[in-house]
């Protein structure tokens, strides 16, 4: 199954994966990326995919 | 449709004409039916209106370079070599770096309320009049007051920024009468920045002092200063107001998507996006290709310029289910009127912030709006604008 990563240290707390993809991925209070489930489904393939696109410091990836 | 040496369908239709301009969207679709790539030998460029094609050309900067310009013409190209919006990566990285810690929406949190507060007090104000302009009393308001401070530009010269800024819509266009006409805007705003924005004349603590303390660690050369001033403030006028001008259009249009989002306030960032994707402030750029490209049985070989379209991409039938309708609640994150990858527009978090602040303020308070008048489009090459926009609110 194709898994959500994050990098934190890029991550500069846009959000806009947490609006392509809110059942994967959040934004903590410091206001950096957290995977909630990495794990995606294939109801959620095109969310995540979004939420990669969305990036606008590609701070997300799938892979698998 | 004739075809060239490209071998590619070619089409006469003027992007850049009065009558396309005022209303873009029938030509856009138009282009995006001929096929992924359509050469426009008026301006010797090919055509990217499809929704992934666009995704291509702004994800792929090895095949898709900006370091050749991403105008429409060669002065402004050549006046504008080494910026950052017309350089590639190692060179793009380095100057984005030295804003990107903050304008990070991290960052950004700490002024969260007070451009609520902000936003909230602008509204309340406009609410009690009842009627205003939505261009001219809210949404140049706003982001302006936000940006300058933000920026730490001197007091002296902040109120021409805006007209330069309207001008840059017109100089990234083709050598046409808008774009000569303003021209000695551009000449105006690097020698305002040049002379009266000096380290020293900026207000201590601003992103202007940022870039400055940047060139004198030596991480950007010095010549990099000027350029990347204007580059962060320009943008962050015309486009944030076009947005939010945009967005009491399109709710004045639609009242049951401005119903829904008064219901619903965590609707208000979807409902922003929608705004964007139908109309999005920056409608074209240009890229040179490095190397070939092809898509569904056409290419290009390197050395073509091509027309990346925004809007076109925004509005495409292949992405986006019934894409002329504002749907608030529709998968839209995916939109690119920030563009995407590497030039993708830093500045968003800040634009996001200074939307949704405005929209929720007036989201308490509105119940309706109407449009009272004519409003009146300014038509610029590259950018999508409104002058004044009547409006009574209920």
């Amino acid at each position: 199954m194709p898994v959500i990563r994050a990098d934190r240290t890029k991550c500069e707390g846009y959000g806009n994966c947490v609006i392509a993809a809110p059942e994967l991925v959040d934004v903590d209070h410091e206001g950096v990326v957290v995977v909630l489930q990495e794990q995606i489904p294939e109801s959620a393939l095109g969310r995540a995919e979004n939420a990669v696109r969305s990036c606008p410091v590609s701070a997300l990836r799938v892979d698998g | 449709m004739t075809t060239t040496a490209l071998g590619l369908p070619t089409s006469g239709i003027d992007l850049f004409s009065d009558e396309v301009l005022a209303d873009p969207y029938p030509y856009y679709r138009q282009l995006r039916d001929m096929g992924p790539l359509v050469e426009l030998p008026q301006y010797g460029v090919v055509a990217l209106a499809r929704f992934a094609q666009v995704a291509d050309a702004l994800t792929d900067w090895e095949t898709f370079s900006s370091a050749d310009g991403v105008g429409l013409n060669d002065i402004l190209n050549q006046a504008f070599q080494g910026t950052i919006i017309a350089s590639d990566p190692p060179y793009h990285d380095q100057l984005r770096a030295v804003l990107a810690e903050r304008l990070a929406p991290r960052s950004l949190r700490a002024l969260r309320s007070e451009i609520a507060a902000r936003a909230d007090r602008h509204a309340e104000d406009l609410v009690a009049r009842g009627s205003f302009d939505a261009v001219t009393d809210l949404a140049r308001a706003v982001p302006v007051a936000i940006v300058l401070d933000l920026l730490g530009f001197p007091a002296e010269g902040r109120d021409q920024l805006l007209k330069w800024a309207e001008g840059f819509g017109n100089v990234n266009g083709p050598a046409n009468e808008r774009m000569r006409g303003s021209l000695p805007v551009v000449e105006e705003l690097f020698g305002w920045l040049t002379t009266t924005c000096t380290r020293e004349r900026m207000v201590p603590g601003g992103f202007a002092t940022t870039i400055h303390e940047a060139a004198q660690r030596g991480d950007i050369p010095q010549e990099a200063v000027v350029p990347l001033m204007s580059s962060y403030a320009l943008p962050a006028m015309d486009t944030t107001i076009s947005a939010i001008a945009s967005a009491v259009h399109l709710f004045a249009e639609n009242p049951d998507q401005w119903d829904a989002v008064r219901a619903d306030h965590t609707l208000i960032p979807g409902a922003f996006n929608e705004v964007l994707r139908m109309e999005s402030p920056v409608q074209a750029f240009t890229r040179v290709t490095h190397r070939p490209y092809s898509a569904e049985g056409v290419s290009i070989p390197e050395n073509v310029r091509v027309v990346v379209l925004y809007g076109a991409a925004n509005r495409d039938e292949r992405r986006y289910l019934d894409p002329d309708r504002f749907d608030v609640r529709r998968e839209n994150v995916d939109h690119v009127a920030f563009g995407l990858g590497t030039h993708s527009c830093p500045g968003q978090g800040l634009t996001r912030l200074e939307a949704h602040a405005v929209l929720e303020a007036l989201a308490r308070r509105v119940d309706r709006w109407e449009l009272v008048g004519e409003p009146r489009r300014r038509l610029t090459n590259i950018t999508r604008s409104l002058d004044s926009l009547p409006v009574v609110v209920h």
